[in-house]
């Protein structure tokens, strides 16, 4: 009986062995690993709504302009475009000779169609939003909400198969980062027609018109990308596959990454960020993102109508020490709000932020106290805020600040995420620990937010700033719309109806292998511009 | 026999449709909605996506509407993976979960009754000190430590195996198979130790060795077929758990099986999905449940005999 035992142990040894001698270190390849965090939520290009399903699909189909390394926009399918004087029509002329993926001419009533499909109400589409509120395509709105039925009224027409025109009500300098970003990819009639939205999933019946087309899905997994011939700038694309990994556990990412497994990862573990400045400085890319958060104040708590309380409370928090001693995340302590993104606008700072940090803490006593409250009267305030680690560090140093500088008796409340959305528009939060992403790297888009109008959920009722965002509407050329947008700002961070807190960062780790690869703000990295070294 | 898989077929119905009813309400408590979001969109755009999916409907009417698609084997869109349906969705996930599971199966049987066999035979040996560290480690370290190690051992330092991730070879299957093994080798080994202990020292076997039988005989036709009934009870519950339990395991290997899609489905408030994966894994467990019901029936009359 010994003998069958040992001949047991035998045995497994022996597989263990035949096991470890089968397998040998994973063979380098031509193939581009990149990871994008939870699973895209659609691969229709007119129905996608989330940033990293955008990477794939940005490789996959090309607007009319694109956005090239560091987030420039650049010629997409369109070769020119002009502008009229008003700045409300966009006249674009597509490269000659544009070709799908199967061979099929591209045509300018594709980009109209591909316009309409995102409006029609029977497509289902939150996308539409960038055509009728961030931008004021004629037209839109009236298809969104199924008023007209067909493009007759739609202000983005096709005069000759090689020009597309988009007419809008108002002037819109960043319609261009819109279409780089969200982009206005054309539809391919034939294979809509015969496959439905089905066909968008299906890589044996899909038709792209970028750099790459998609040979395979697999949800949860990946998508595989490979290089399309018929692409105009075919020629320079040097990466033959690019491999999208659903990378959830952002622990398990990491060490992928550290295989060999993922080449650019989506993010990176909050907790080895200081660790990894030093052990791996090269790979490591932290640097700013269009998001930015901002703790805001419940206007119809009476205690908190106070603007002195709420200047008091935004001035007691070290946003400096928050960043680098509590929160450690990588993100860059913020004293405006729409401000850092674009480099050509010159936005205001909230007011105190021209005092040193112990200044602050002296005026928002003095400001507490005037308000009466004290250590027998101490304000209590509950800050809601997302179950992310680092967002319930930063509410728990930002009540801590409050006890210590006010001696307010601030609790910080975590919640799942959805919940927390809820829970803003419920309304029974004292401050709610907000963020916000633009959709563009520009000050617009997040004074935009802020108008009662798009956000009554602030309960923030100021004639005056709507009126200086209409102004600013009617400004045709970014530099004269900076200008009005900064007042606009002005009005808003004076009356404190927020705590701007920071800016939030990318977090990257990207293999020395790859090449060419340009942070940008509004973190679209198109495969085509990168190379990967053996 | 035959009225005995009945009642049980029927009592494990009416705990399915307990629970999918249950489910589908509790969900609907909690604060949010898929579609709800940050982003103003116009209030038709919003009605408009909600009506699509029968989301302005009373609660009842899409309780009515859930479980008529049931019967029609027909489990809705998802809300939130927006190109797939619910039977899309668990058709590309299941068989991953399956492969992972049924390997877990075989693995926690094989070597756990083999560990188990060893430790009784050469009791407080080697062997026996082994099993039992084995079994103290697979039952008291969660896998959520347990696969990081692994992951940090075998992918990172000897590169043996990938760290995540499906590549469709067995070499993605062996760290998350290993995993989900472990506490079931420690259960599987702990039970057929104790077991077998018990069955040598039954009169039969003592019987069988004064009539002279060689030891190996004894071992493999008295011994163990005795010996391993309380596994055999122990496997059917345990495969459903396997199969269902595979959650965390698949978030940390990136294993694109379903456990990943409840997770993911719960958290989106993709009300369709979570409704069909309860259903699955509900209905996979009552029915593992019931088949070990059977095997013991067969095997004992008592059993089936009851009231």
């Amino acid at each position: 009986m010994i003998g069958k035992a040992g001949r047991m142990t035998r045995w497994l040894a022996g597989a263990a062995m035949a096991l470890v001698l089968a397998t040998g270190p994973g063979m380098a390849d031509a193939v581009l690993d990149r990871g994008i965090g939870s699973e895209w939520s659609s691969l229709d290009p007119q129905v996608n709504f989330d940033a990293a399903a955008g990477w794939i699909l940005m490789d996959a189909y090309e607007g009319l302009v694109t956005y090239g390394p560091g987030g420039g926009v650049q010629p997409g399918q369109a070769e020119s475009w002009d502008m009229s004087e008003d700045g409300k029509t966009y006249t674009f002329h597509l490269r000659e000779g544009l070709k799908w993926s199967n061979g099929d001419p591209v045509t300018a009533q594709e980009f109209v169609d591909s316009v309409f499909r995102t409006l029609d109400p029977a497509t289902v589409s939150e996308k539409g939003y960038y055509f009728y509120s961030v931008v004021k395509i004629k037209g839109a709105e009236a298809i969104a909400n199924g008023e007209a039925k067909d493009t007759s009224g739609l202000g983005v027409t096709a005069p000759d198969d090689r020009t597309v025109v988009i007419e809008m009500e108002t002037p819109a300098p960043h319609l261009l980062n819109i279409m780089g970003a969200f982009q206005i990819p054309p539809l391919h009639g034939p294979s809509y027609a015969a496959n439905g939205a089905a066909g968008f999933v299906d890589p044996a019946k899909l038709v792209t018109n970028g750099a790459y087309t998609i040979t395979e899905i697999v949800p949860q997994s990946h998508v595989l990308l490979t290089k399309n011939p018929n692409y105009w700038d075919a020629a320079n694309v040097k990466i033959e596959q690019v491999k999208y990994h659903v990378t959830e556990d952002v622990g398990t990412e990491f060490k992928r990454f550290q295989a060999g497994e993922i080449d650019i990862t989506y993010d990176v573990p909050v907790n080895q960020l200081e660790e990894l400045k030093t052990s791996m400085p090269d790979a490591l890319k932290v640097t700013p993102s269009t998001e930015t958060t901002y703790y805001s104040f419940n206007l119809t708590k009476p205690e908190l109508q106070d603007v002195n309380v709420r200047t008091a409370l935004s001035l007691a928090i070290n946003r400096e020490l928050l960043q680098e001693k509590i929160v450690k995340g990588g993100a860059i302590p913020a004293y405006s709000y729409a401000g850092g993104f674009d480099p050509t606008y010159d936005g205001p700072m909230m007011p105190g932020f021209e005092l040193s940090q112990e200044e602050r803490e002296a005026k928002a006593k003095e400001l507490m106290a005037a308000a009466g409250y004290g250590p027998d009267n101490p304000l209590k305030l509950t800050i809601v805020t997302t179950v992310a680690e680092d967002r319930v560090r930063l509410a728990q140093g930002v009540a801590l600040m409050w006890k210590q500088v006010l001696g307010v008796q601030a609790t910080a409340e975590p919640m799942e995420r959805k919940a927390w959305l809820d829970a803003f528009y419920a309304g029974g939060w004292d401050v709610f620990a907000d963020n916000l992403v633009g959709d563009f790297a520009g000050a617009e888009t997040f004074l935009a937010y802020m108008r009662p109008s798009a956000e009554p959920g602030y309960n923030w009722v100021k004639p005056e700033y709507d009126a200086q965002m209409d102004l600013a509407a009617t400004m045709p050329d970014a530099a004269s719309r900076n200008v009005e947008l900064a007042k606009a700002e002005k009005i808003l961070l004076d009356d404190v109806i927020f705590a701007p807190i920071a800016k939030e960062p990318l977090r990257r780790l990207v293999s020395p292998k790859v090449k060419g690869y340009v942070p940008a703000v509004t973190d679209y990295i198109n495969s085509q511009f990168l190379t990967l070294e053996p | 026999m035959l009225r005995f898989v009945g009642r049980r077929l029927w009592s494990g119905g009416l705990t399915l449709a307990a629970l999918v009813t249950l489910t589908f309400f509790v969900m609907r408590l909690a604060p949010g909605g898929p579609f709800s979001r940050n982003r103003k969109i116009s209030p038709e755009v919003q009605a408009n996506i909600e009506a699509a999916f029968h989301l302005d409907e009373p609660v009842w009417q899409q309780f009515g509407r859930f479980v008529w698609g049931v019967l029609r084997f027909d489990l809705g869109p998802s809300t939130r993976h927006r190109d797939y349906s619910v039977n899309d969705l668990i058709a590309s996930g299941l068989p991953y979960s399956l492969t992972i599971g049924f390997w877990a199966v075989v693995v926690a049987t094989l070597v756990g009754v083999a560990l188990g066999i060893a430790g009784a035979l050469r009791r407080n040996g080697v062997t026996d000190y082994v099993a039992g560290i084995v079994g103290v480690i697979g039952i008291a370290i969660p896998i959520f430590v347990i696969g990081p190690v692994l992951q940090v051992i075998f992918g990172l330092r000897l590169q043996w195996l990938p760290i995540g991730g499906w590549d469709g070879t067995w070499r993605s299957l062996v760290l998350p198979v290993t995993v989900l093994a472990l506490p079931n080798i420690a259960y599987i080994s702990r039970l057929t130790r104790t077991s077998m202990i018990e069955t040598l020292r039954e009169n039969y076997v003592r019987t069988a060795r004064a009539k002279g039988i060689g030891w190996r005989r004894v071992l493999w036709r008295h011994t163990l077929t005795g010996a391993l009934l309380p596994v055999i009870a122990y496997l059917g519950p345990a495969t459903a758990a396997i199969i269902t339990g595979s959650i965390l395991i698949e978030t940390i290997f990136a294993v694109p099986g379903i456990g990943r899609h409840f997770v993911d489905a719960a958290l989106n408030r993709d009300y369709p999905l979570v409704m069909g994966i309860t259903l699955l894994y509900g209905g996979l467990l009552i029915l593992f449940n019931i088949g070990t019901d059977v095997v013991r029936a067969l095997l004992d009359p008592r059993i089936r005999n009851e009231r």
